[in-house]
């Protein structure tokens, strides 16, 4: 792996630069204060902040939470009054895009996307074109957030995989990592903005890298919680007690940068044309597993929480061989009614340990 | 728990295959032409359908115990099971109770009229595994509908398997579908036995639950494969009730119904433990099926 140093100072233009070529995404801190993954138009007037992590993750740029797959259109008077019913693929632009600035539970959570939209099942062309061309400088965590256990999933804080490049924060400059071959090309065609790592700078990567292993500051037994989900211990009364605390809001799945369900339904414009739309959608919506006839055949009083931790925890662990929780922490802050992973983790451990002890 | 996934990648490539065929994107309907409506009951129709286009027409297969997604204007799309086998001819048969908003859509076409479709999708009943055994089928209402389908096929292919024998439940003697081809079978020699919760003056067969039936019938566990379609609750005392006369839970096979958005194991919805009843289904073995509680 090659190594590099590119001093802070040169990084608006090394933007600049790459920013003829691509579309640029990076954390940008708005006129309300928020961090958000955004477009940038402007590099003068946008504020990139690599302070905050970013409220939402990378999802709605691959998997738009609104859109279109297809127009259909009815014309009733053919051949006599039959009627042809056609459907015309409306497939969005693939626009190369740099993203910037992007944390590893994020890079990861891109990485289990892929799997999901085209690698286990049949392609999915529209995530295939959101995907196609996208270039992803990461940037690793020196202070972990408040609510951040990337450490207990394995996906950060720093990443070993999967970026084009990985920045490091080590004072005046950034000390760069190349992973993928379209990182090179960048190293490779503007290396001017680029120096030499020297011992020195590998050492203070190395140093940055593990104190922040050691700033964590919540301690979530996700190996446990595995170890135990796997084992059928399941916590029947966790489920039952987060379900009547679930407030049927989707924020956690919305916020989440693996969920990746989704509903489709068609969107009349006339009374012979209309959009088929994909939106997001939440298994812990009450309606999401309903049939025609009001059949459910999910419980929802006690059960539709518990699809959401079962599919993070253990199914994943199954199909993929590891969590697709990312550790990012973002339903601990979105959830008002305390349904979480943390929340859950910490339940499922003390319930087991109650059970343990018999009390 | 047994695990179904063996060999995932190839089964991934044929399945990707076969999607191919008709379009590379999975989200995609073709058009396909309503050539013939049968009536069933007041209830259900079964839509004997072909392709527009020749070419998928000339194309397209599908093994038993698939379905397709079925799309109606404005009204989003249903996954529905195929009622005919592939061995009868070329296009394909739905058979769709009225039900909810698209299939009571479905209930005022006609003949000429088109619809989309998406598909073949889900994992079929397994009918090579299945030559050299006897066929048990249960079906209770328009589960039969998916049975249909293997008992087409098997009749088709009739050297390749045993005795068959069809035992078909449904509410009253109206509720009963594929009628005219039950005498058929009949004259072909499948054992079919029917029965209704409630018969009427001109009904002369039994009357009560078609687990009642499997106690007019001779099972044996060495030879017999059941395969079972149904509501819930019917199948749950079924497949019960064929473990208690001797059967295997890998020698049983059932199709369940789910919630579906894509069809191809994206979306979520369909959710059955950790399989995903559009990819990894609808066709179970019920060696595969966790509990009987949620069918």
């Amino acid at each position: 792996m090659e190594t590099r140093i590119l001093h802070k100072d040169h990084l608006v233009p090394l933007l600049r630069r790459l920013s003829r070529n691509y579309r640029l995404v990076a954390p940008v801190r708005n006129e309300y204060g928020d961090t958000l993954y955004s477009v940038i138009h402007d590099l003068d007037s946008a504020r990139i902040d690599l302070d905050q992590q970013p409220q939402g993750s990378l999802k709605p740029f691959f998997f738009p939470q609104s859109e279109v797959l297809c127009q259909y259109a009815l014309d009733r008077n053919h051949d006599g009054g039959q009627t042809r019913y056609a459907f015309y693929p409306q497939l969005p632009e693939n626009r190369p895009t740099l993203y910037f600035g992007v944390r590893s539970c994020d890079m990861m959570a891109v990485m289990y996307m892929d799997l999901i939209f085209f690698q286990s099942r049949g392609q999915d062309i529209y995530y295939a074109r959101h995907r196609e061309n996208a270039v992803f400088i990461t940037i690793g965590c020196n202070h972990p957030f408040p609510n951040c256990f990337c450490n207990a999933t394995r996906t950060g804080p720093f990443l070993e995989h999967g970026y084009d490049l990985q920045l490091t924060d080590i004072g005046e400059q950034y000390f760069v990592e190349t992973g993928r071959a379209r990182g090179r090309k960048i190293v490779e065609a503007w290396s001017w903005f680029f120096s030499t790592a020297g011992e020195r700078e590998r050492r203070a990567q190395f140093q940055a890298a593990l104190e922040a292993r050691g700033l964590f500051s919540s301690l979530v037994h996700v190996d446990l919680a595995i170890k135990l989900l796997e084992e059928g211990d399941e916590p029947t009364a966790v489920f039952t007690e987060l379900s009547r605390r679930c407030q049927d809001c989707g924020g956690c799945a919305f916020i989440c940068p693996t969920c990746t369900c989704f509903n489709i339904h068609d969107q009349p414009r006339t009374d012979d044309s209309g959009e088929r739309v994909r939106t997001w959608d939440a298994c812990t919506f009450r309606g999401f597993t309903r049939m025609c006839g009001d059949h459910n055949p999910v419980d929802v009083e006690t059960q539709r929480v518990r699809k959401r931790f079962l599919h993070k925890l253990l199914h994943d662990v199954r199909h993929h061989g590891r969590t697709s929780c990312m550790g990012c922490g973002r339903c601990v802050g979105m959830c008002f009614g305390g349904v979480d992973m943390i929340r859950f983790i910490t339940m499922m451990c003390q319930y087991e340990a109650a059970q343990e002890t018999g009390e | 728990m047994k695990q179904t996934n063996s060999t995932p990648h190839r089964k991934n490539r044929e399945r990707a295959r076969q999607f191919a065929q008709m379009s590379d994107n999975i989200y995609l309907p073709c058009q396909a032409r309503v050539d013939e409506i049968i009536r069933e009951n007041d209830q259900v129709l079964t839509f004997v359908c072909s392709f527009e286009d020749v070419l998928c027409n000339k194309d397209f297969s599908y093994v038993p115990g698939q379905f397709m997604m079925v799309s109606m204007p404005h009204l989003g799309e249903a996954p529905i099971s195929f009622s005919s086998s592939p061995t009868e001819g070329t296009g394909f048969r739905l058979t769709v109770r009225r039900a909810g908003r698209l299939t009571s859509a479905m209930h005022e076409l006609k003949p000429g009229d088109q619809i989309g479709v998406r598909g073949p999708c889900g994992t079929p009943f397994p009918v090579r595994e299945l030559e050299g055994s006897n066929l048990l089928f249960v079906g209770g209402g328009i589960g039969m509908a998916p049975l249909r389908s293997v008992v087409q096929y098997a009749l088709a292919n009739r050297e390749r398997y045993g005795d068959i024998t069809v035992l078909y439940g449904a509410r009253t003697p109206a509720d009963l579908c594929f009628r005219k081809e039950i005498g058929l079978w009949r004259r072909q020699g499948v054992t079919c036995l029917l029965s209704v919760d409630h018969g009427d003056e001109n009904w002369t067969e039994h009357v009560g639950l078609v687990t009642e039936l499997l106690d007019q019938v001779q099972v044996s566990p060495a030879s017999d494969r059941a395969l079972v379609c149904g509501p819930g609750i019917m199948m749950r005392f079924v497949l019960q009730k064929l473990v208690t006369l001797g059967l295997e839970p890998g020698s049983i096979w059932t199709t369940l119904e789910r919630h579906m958005k894509c069809g191809v194991g994206i979306c979520g919805h369909c959710h059955f433990e950790d399989r995903l009843v559009c990819w990894d289904g609808p066709v179970f073995s019920m060696a595969q099926l966790p509990d009987l509680e949620n069918l």
